[in-house]
């Protein structure tokens, strides 16, 4: 049973005009994981998570929900279900029902980060209210006016607020508010860095034990690599936090997808794929290092007990003095 | 004959079946593990490649931009070296040339064409009551198979060594053991296709590129098969799209190389130019058309959609496109789908410019919602066909959110 791309874009289209992010969950779940680490409310840099870590205990859960349609035969019912999943009735049902795991991780992630900003130095602030979604699977599936839309209202936040500087946590995000919105916004004007690249320039402030951390192996997520040109500032982190970073085969600008991107559309190929990569990476670690929420998923999804899939923040603050 | 065409729900139930069938698996992940990043190490060992990339790259942007032109300049080059050159509008137009210079009842021996294909030729030979015979290998078993090509160079990659013993048995009656050797299978094909060459009226190849000012048509390949169909029956058609032109000679040499390089088959075993008939003016100095090689040759440049593409201002860069296959064999999607990810005739990511230049924008739109936009195509392709951005713009159209 497959479903049309159709059905499945419509329905992040009517969630994201409901409520401007890609799955009917609730705002507060974007900026929760703020609560009580009293994070600066000035300073130069605005910290915009574009909120793909926070729905990442959401879509573990929708996967879930998604493969069982793929396997099941009925036609009808299988629709129904698809619908069911993702129709605003039934938030409720899925908002109560994120993957407690994945939350307990998107929320160790995000303190990470926060806590690695502080470390170097840089001086960052949180505007929950500012906090959202970049947009970007409205640009990914070709939905370019409904992304113009969406696009228009954050940046136009951003304007009213003053915010000059913006700090990112996820390849997706970055690329975005980076290279995407200067070409659909006219008069764009904000200087967007990855937490990775401000990191990487404020090393010499980072503390981290010196003892070493044993091998990894990197997962370069597309958009880094080959659109943003974030590629050595990870190793750089990676192998001052006393980590022994190995190349796969397919590395740097030739890495290769997680699958990600079509895990609504057709489930079953998605895992396929992230099976071939997590075959890969195997073989020359262990512990594999994910920059980006979506990799973690996929990854993650298919990885063996034994082998360790974490997100290159929680990596670089274990390893903070 | 209209082309079958192939929505996203079909394309989408043949990946998922073509996903759980071991046998096809089994073949691309052979087939991948082998083709995936072999041009980076031909290219290491000859780097001067990637200048011919771009020369080639650049001639033929230049081409784009003044398609009619060098079709002219063609055509005019063509019949210098005494070919006879058509020029064919549509598929159907182009099918309908083909058969009237060859008539009915004659025997026709085909070497792997990309435009054959899109242009559904063989079927309508066939149906009106030639013998039609296909010599590249691949293609061959494909045929008898009744699929489609599974890649643009490689159009077998699904098929198993047991899959061809079955179908040469079955559907020809060569008798092979059931534990018959590669060597033996190709050696029966081989031997089997001999005697179809010996008697072939006609010859028909496609052209990986064609010289604007010399008319010259150039072939490459490892079989040795297009050497025999262009040059041994006494008449020899080229099928060529009007994108294979290429402004001059050295460069169309060029665009043929770099298309072996990227392909992953470098040195190519063979490299056939082809200008005009074969001819001798040994007796009395009197020029005499038809020596060892063919009499007459025909090229018929196709257009199929390609002529108004040129002028568009995202679809044009597909037709910069030398269908070396790269961006397929280093495709995520593609890698556990082939061309089930596609159309009837081209898929993966070049598929989906192409679908939508020769079959028809709602196809491939359709198809194209399945591509990741991870980029790796883009990072592979010699003549840096802007593969992602068509794709993207494809989906806009699908979602008719474009602008
Ligand atoms: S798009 Fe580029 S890589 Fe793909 S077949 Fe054409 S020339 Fe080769």
């Amino acid at each position: 049973m497959v479903i049309e791309a159709r059905e499945i874009v419509s329905m992040i289209k009517d969630s994201m005009e409901q409520r401007g992010l890609p799955l009917p969950v609730s705002r507060e779940a974007i900026y929760e994981w703020s609560r009580g680490l009293g994070l600066p409310s000035s300073g130069d840099y605005l910290l915009y998570t574009g909120g793909l870590y926070q729905l990442l205990p959401y879509i573990e859960s929708l996967v879930i929900q998604l493969e069982k349609v793929g396997k099941s035969s009925v036609g009808g019912f299988a629709l129904k279900l698809a619908k069911k999943v993702m129709k605003v009735v039934d938030v409720s049902k899925l908002v109560s029902k994120p993957d407690k795991e994945a939350k307990k991780y998107s929320e160790q992630v995000l303190q990470s980060i926060a806590r690695l900003l502080s470390a170097a130095s840089i001086s960052f602030y949180y505007d929950p209210e500012l906090d959202g979604y970049s947009g970007a699977l409205l640009y990914d599936m070709g939905l370019l006016k409904s992304f113009r839309r969406h696009a228009e209202r954050v940046y136009e936040a951003f304007r009213s607020r003053g915010v000059r500087r913006i700090v990112t946590i996820d390849p997706h995000t970055t690329h975005m508010l980076r290279s995407v919105y200067p070409k659909v916004l006219s008069g764009y004007e904000l200087e967007v860095r990855s937490y990775l690249e401000l990191l990487a320039e404020n090393l010499d402030k980072l503390r981290f034990k010196t003892s070493s951390a044993g091998p990894v192996v990197i997962h370069d997520p597309c958009l880094y690599a080959r659109f943003e040109n974030v590629i050595e500032e990870p190793r750089k982190l990676l192998s001052a936090a006393g980590y022994d970073v190995k190349e796969p085969r397919r590395s740097r600008r030739l890495t290769y997808c997680c699958g990600g991107p079509v895990e609504s559309l057709a489930p079953s190929l998605s895992k396929r794929i992230a099976m071939n990569r997590v075959e890969e990476l195997m073989e020359y670690a262990s512990t594999i290092v994910t920059l980006c929420p979506i990799c973690y998923a996929n990854l993650h999804r298919v990885a063996p007990r034994n082998v360790r899939v974490a997100d290159i923040s929680v990596l670089l603050s274990e390893r903070l003095e | 004959m209209s082309v079958k065409r192939i929505t996203y729900k079909e394309a989408l139930e043949e990946i998922c079946k073509g996903l759980g069938d071991e046998e096809f698996q089994r073949g691309l992940r052979t087939g991948v593990r082998n083709a995936e990043g072999k041009f980076l190490k031909i290219l290491d060992a000859h780097p001067e490649l990637r200048e011919l990339a771009s020369m080639v790259e650049d001639a033929k942007k230049k081409v784009i931009s003044n398609l009619e032109h060098y079709i002219d300049m063609a055509m005019e080059s063509l019949k210098k070296v005494h070919a006879k050159p058509y020029f064919a509008h549509t598929a159907e137009e182009a099918r309908e040339i083909v058969a009237k210079i060859i008539g009915r009842g004659k025997t026709i021996v085909f070497s792997k064409s990309m435009v054959a294909e899109e242009i559904q030729l063989q079927h309508y030979l066939e149906e009106l009551g030639n013998e039609v015979w296909e010599t590249d290998t691949g293609e061959f078993l494909i045929r008898l198979a009744g699929s489609k090509p599974m890649h643009t160079t490689a159009p077998a990659i699904h098929l198993s060594r047991q899959k061809a013993i079955e179908l040469l048995r079955k559907k020809l009656g060569i008798k092979l053991p059931d534990n018959a050797m590669h060597e033996e299978i190709v050696g029966a094909i081989r031997k089997f296709l001999r005697e179809k060459f010996a008697k072939a009226d006609i010859g028909i190849s496609g052209g990986n590129a064609l010289a604007a000012d010399t008319g010259s048509i150039i072939l490459v390949e490892n079989e040795g098969n297009i050497r025999l169909v262009t040059g041994y029956p006494p008449v020899h058609i080229a099928v060529i799209s009007v994108e294979k032109i290429l402004p001059t000679f050295p460069v169309a040499l060029a665009a043929a190389i770099v298309q072996a390089a990227w392909a992953g088959l470098y040195p190519p075993t063979y490299l056939n130019v082809i200008s005009g008939p074969s001819s001798t003016s040994d007796i009395e100095r009197k020029r005499v058309y038809g020596a060892h090689g063919p009499q007459e040759v025909h090229v018929v440049l196709v257009d199929n959609g390609r002529v108004e593409a040129a002028k568009h201002p995202v679809l044009s860069g597909q037709l910069k496109c030398i269908k070396c296959g790269r961006c397929q064999w280093e495709c995520p999607v593609w890698q556990q789908t082939a061309n089930l990810w596609g159309g009837p005739v081209y898929g993966g990511p070049m598929g989906m410019g192409w679908t939508a230049i020769t079959l028809g924008l709602r196809d491939a739109a359709e198809l194209s919602m399945l591509c990741l936009g991870c980029g790796r195509c883009d990072e592979v392709c010699p003549v840096h066909v802007p593969l992602s951005s068509i794709i993207h713009w494809l989906k806009q159209q699908y979602t008719g959110e474009g602008e």
